[in-house]
């Protein structure tokens, strides 16, 4: 019965020393290509135990940040441990999460980053309550070591290891006293090295180059117990640690069986797995969606500033106000009432209007407000539509800040103009680009502050039907001397004027004008809309090989080739 | 059995599903209607590029690739959500939905009649903003030899270059598919005047890389040479095809007959399997026949052409014979609408500056200098040079580190483009035109 009992610690000893160690996540993937462990057994029954490690991270495998390693039981104190990385010394050490009874190494800067190397190396004093007695029938009582160094599952080491184990046994101990254990799982049947060094101490070290670190193997050895101090050597029976710390469980030793000690390995093993588990929880990866990207045309030029602002997503009624601007600076509308606004096409139509426009002209050739405001939601339909047609292929961000840059130019251009009358110039101009910005009221009127007189735009009288048409030489309503520009051709015309910040006014108000005279309302109207242009999402379904018109060969937003390996294929010769 | 041994049986049951360590991977899909050759390259930090038939390339974040890794192997939903679940942080719900997205998006890309853009609504990026840890395709240059003499050639090189043995080239290759560059093209030179053509073709198909050559097309015209070429498993070919009028295609590559053996040699390869197109430089010499070029070319059956400018290096940068960029415009309408009719592709090649010439506004998609980002070239002897025109070693791939060769100063300097005309800094479209050819530019 003794000596089943006895063997049964060995045998939890052996797994209990060893501990295993999956230190990694999944994610981890390394070699170790040598590994050197040095046990010394000390005569107060405590060892300490040297790691040596050479880690070699795989590519592509998360960078090693936390060394693990596994510990006979929870007899250890952490003051009692050092260790460093690349002669770099750990500064945190803690009781590990992964694996329990063990320790975590925190490698912080000094990580093994993927396809790098690394050495640890950690020194573990005084790790208590290891020696058993020896189960093997000798003259005298014996002690008994059985060690498992740390290992790791293959899942995420793999490779062979230039592995060494040492035990070096306590002073004193006698050539012919000792005994080794042959190794289990070792892939040498050569005897270990032994002598005895200077301080009297007989050691055995085990060597091989086709050793693995994913392996458990088991070391052992016994000498006499004399050579120990007093109660050095455990009497009490294996009692399997648990994750909280606790081995102190009362067992009554006379009733303990070889049964239950098996139950306690079971245990043990189960709660190895169950703390790894844990860790390895901790220690994934910060999910983040699947995200496939590729190169795209870049910016979408030739946009309008109509379209822009489609991409921009302005409001409706601004862009609505713009299309209207276009249409009286092209000479192919004119405003014969603002409110109700009633516009009236040029007949002919000034060749090059884009669709838009003449959709715009159609809604407003519907005199009946509701058809109309339909007939606009459906050209604003067509016009987002278009766009996004347009933007296919193009990067949408790259896009609006190009558009945003030439706003910023337009404005640019306008507040740095020395005169009013320079400045009014070239707002006419530009003034389809300045409405891009989001400030462009406040802006706008920034501009034209002050009791400033300016020319009207040429095209202001077909705006403002209060406004008197422009004649050659022009005069204004109040009789008022029209300045003199110099004109694009370099002639001088004399222009109407009027107060600047009437004119700013009258072109910010004319955005609101629109929203609540003719669109009824802005949120109902753009609601309307988006209905159309961004209905719910459609299931994730993707349209079925052959189905469908043209293909994506012909489609018009495949690949930019930029980013294809087919750019520049070296033509020329 | 005891309860260790039980619990390791166990374990061993368990599917063997492995996420990707670094380096690139080749797999085949082939259906009745098609087959696509595919390569997932897995960076060090996790990140991949997906390229599909050496064309077309995208950009995968580390989750991404992980997924297109196990969706590639064709592993269960349920197996690689068990895998992924173990790898990252979250749930198992979405893990799963994530996986299922790209296996659909896999199976949308590889079939090419979903649009990536409009239909799988995959998000784009600015032209040439990757930063790939090596190019996509290789150019090796095996000879300078040529049986041709082309006035404008490019090559900057003696015709009797030291050239590597087969051994060498073989251990080139491999350290390119090591590298994790999915598509070689062989040019020269003539690459056909190398009798270890097939052999170098073949190792390279072994390896898993597409294979390609740039040539004159004359040795094609022996359909037994051609098709121990297809035999070692060459996948395409561009033959340089100077003018529909013998005289000036003979003129222009400096040697009498050639035009002939060269339209024998492309219609060897028309009536064979092999990706054909034609590259034809427009040059003083053959400006005005370009349209009946097209058109003959079009008459032949042809699915793609390629045209390009003059480049400006070696002979091509004495030659004088170039077009300047403003007068290629009303040469590429003519193009388009010619190859619109045959409903052939048109490739456009030249990086120039958008200020001159704006390949996009006439839709012939952006065009800039890629060198040392997406291709570069490896001289006869081994040297590395950042494409087949610019004749500045940055190494030698037999004897330096890649890290050493992709991260020489001059390399940096192409890809990050220093050194631009100051008219470019302020410039929108900086970005996409990149400040055109930097051989062009140094010859302005």
């Amino acid at each position: 019965m003794r000596f089943l009992r006895y063997a049964c610690v060995l045998l939890i000893l052996v797994l209990l020393a060893g501990s295993v160690t999956p230190v990694y996540a999944q994610d981890y993937r390394f070699q170790v290509p040598d590994q050197a462990v040095v046990v010394y057994i000390n005569t107060d029954g405590s060892i300490n135990i040297d790691y040596t490690i050479t880690f070699q991270n795989d590519p592509g495998a998360h960078a090693i940040d936390i060394v693990d390693i596994g510990l006979p039981n929870y007899q250890y104190e952490l003051r009692n441990i050092s260790a460093d990385i690349n002669g770099t010394a750990i500064t945190k050490i803690t009781n590990s999460d992964v694996v329990s009874p063990g320790i975590s190494l925190y490698l912080q800067g000094d990580e093994i980053p993927a396809g790098g190397t690394g050495t640890v190396h950690a020194y573990i004093q005084n790790v208590k309550e290891v020696i058993y007695p020896g189960t093997q029938t000798e003259s005298e009582p014996y002690a008994s070591l059985v060690f498992s160094p740390n290992w790791y599952d293959s899942a995420y080491c793999h490779g062979t290891t230039n592995y060494q184990a040492t035990l070096l046994l306590p002073a004193g101990i006698k050539d012919g006293e000792a005994r080794y254990f042959v190794p289990q799982n070792w892939p040498s049947s050569d005897p270990p090295e032994s002598k005895i060094t200077n301080e009297g101490r007989i050691y055995y070290t085990w060597v091989s180059s086709q050793a693995n670190s994913y392996t458990q193997y088991k070391f052992g050895a016994s000498f006499p117990a004399r050579y120990l101090a007093d109660g050095a050597v455990v009497q009490k029976p294996y009692v399997p640690p648990t994750s909280s710390g606790s081995n102190k469980v009362n067992f009554n030793l006379n009733n303990l069986c070889p049964f239950i000690f098996c139950l306690g390995f079971a245990g043990f093993f189960v709660l190895i797995v169950y703390s790894a588990t844990i860790g390895a929880k901790k220690r994934k990866l910060k999910y983040l969606p699947p995200k496939i990207l590729l190169e795209g045309h870049g910016v979408k030029r030739g946009l309008t500033s109509v379209e822009a602002a489609v991409l921009m997503e302005q409001p409706m009624d601004k862009i609505f106000t713009m299309i209207l601007f276009g249409l009286l600076k092209k000479n192919a509308a004119e405003v014969l009432n603002k409110d109700p606004l009633d516009i009236k096409s040029a007949d002919p139509l000034p060749a090059g209007l884009y669709g838009y426009e003449t959709d715009f002209l159609t809604a407003f050739a519907e005199k009946a407000s509701a058809p109309r405001r339909k007939l606009l939601q459906t050209m604003m339909v067509n016009l987002i539509k278009s766009v996004g047609e347009k933007m296919k292929g193009f990067s949408r961000k790259e896009t609006i800040a190009f558009y945003e840059d030439i706003m910023k130019r337009a404005w640019s251009q306008v507040e740095s103009a020395a005169t009013p009358e320079v400045k009014a110039q070239v707002y006419e101009e530009v003034m389809d680009w300045t409405m891009l910005d989001k400030k462009y009221e406040d802006r706008t009127q920034n501009v034209f502050s002050g009791p400033v007189i300016i020319p009207a735009p040429t095209w202001w009288w077909r705006y403002d039907p209060t406004f008197a048409r422009p004649v050659a030489p022009i005069s204004t309503a109040g009789g008022s001397v029209a300045p003199s520009i110099p004109s694009s051709g370099g002639r001088t015309v004399s222009m109407p004027t009027l107060p600047g910040s009437a004119f700013a006014a009258s072109v910010v108000g004319s955005v609101s004008n629109f929203s609540s005279k003719v669109l009824g309302g802005l949120s109902g109207f753009t609601g309307g809309v988006t209905n159309v242009t961004n209905p719910p999402p459609p299931p994730s379904t993707y349209r079925s090989s052959g189905g469908g018109g043209g293909g994506g060969h012909s489609c018009a937003c495949a690949c930019a080739c930029a980013g294809c390996a087919c750019a520049c294929a070296g033509g020329g010769r | 059995m005891n309860l260790f041994t039980r619990f390791s049986a166990n374990k061993k049951t368990t599917p063997a599903v492995e996420l990707p360590a670094a380096g690139v991977y080749h797999f085949l899909r082939q259906t009745p209607e098609e087959k696509s050759r595919l390569h997932l390259r897995i960076d060090q930090d996790g990140s991949g590029l997906l390229i599909i038939n050496a064309n077309r390339v995208f950009q995968l974040n580390p989750t991404a690739a992980a997924m297109m890794y196990l969706a590639l192997n064709e592993i269960p939903e349920d197996q690689a959500s068990k895998k992924l679940y173990k790898q990252f942080n979250a749930p198992k719900s979405a893990i799963a939905k994530d996986y299922a997205d790209i296996q659909h998006q896999l199976t949308a890309l590889i079939s090419n009649e979903v649009c990536p853009i409009c239909e799988l609504d995959l998000e784009t990026t600015m032209p040439f903003s990757s930063r790939p840890s090596a190019p996509y395709r290789m150019d090796l240059a095996i000879t300078y030899r040529c049986n041709n003499a082309c006035a404008h050639c490019y090559n900057a090189r003696s015709r009797n270059y030291p050239e590597l043995s087969t051994e060498d080239w073989i251990k080139i290759l491999d350290r390119l598919w090591k590298i994790g560059i999915p598509h070689i093209v062989f040019t020269g030179g003539e690459p056909t005047l190398r009798d270890d053509l097939p052999d170098l073709i073949r190792h390279a198909e072994q390896n898993g890389q597409i294979t390609g050559i740039n040539t004159n097309g004359r040795k094609l015209k022996d359909k037994a040479y051609l098709q121990s070429l297809i035999d070692a498993g060459l996948d395409h070919v561009q033959i340089t095809f100077e003018s529909h009028l013998p005289e000036i295609h003979d003129l222009m590559v400096g040697h009498n007959g050639a035009w002939q053996e060269t339209l024998e040699g492309l219609k060897n390869v028309l009536d064979s399997s092999l990706y054909l197109m034609t590259n034809t430089t427009m040059l003083t010499h053959n400006q005005a026949s370009i349209p009946e070029t097209l058109e003959f070319l079009g008459n032949l059956g042809l699915k793609t052409v390629g045209l390009n400018a003059l480049i400006y290096s070696g002979r091509g940068a004495k030659v004088g014979t170039g077009l300047s960029e403003k007068e290629l415009e009303p040469l590429l309408e003519s193009a388009q609408k010619i190859t619109s009719k045959y409903q052939q592709r048109l490739i456009w090649y030249t990086p120039t500056q958008y200020c001159n010439f704006d390949p996009v506004n006439l839709g012939l998609g952006v065009k800039g200098c890629t060198a040392a980002l997406y291709n570069m070239c490896i001289e006869p002897d081994g040297a590395v040079i950042p494409c087949q025109s610019y004749y500045q070693s940055v190494g030698n791939l037999l004897q330096t580190s890649w890290e050493e060769i992709w991260d020489n100063d001059l390399c940096v300097s192409l890809r990050e483009r220093h050194g631009l005309p100051e008219k470019c800094n302020d410039c929108t479209l900086l970005s996409e035109c990149g400040g055109g050819c930097p051989l062009a530019a140094q010859m302005n």
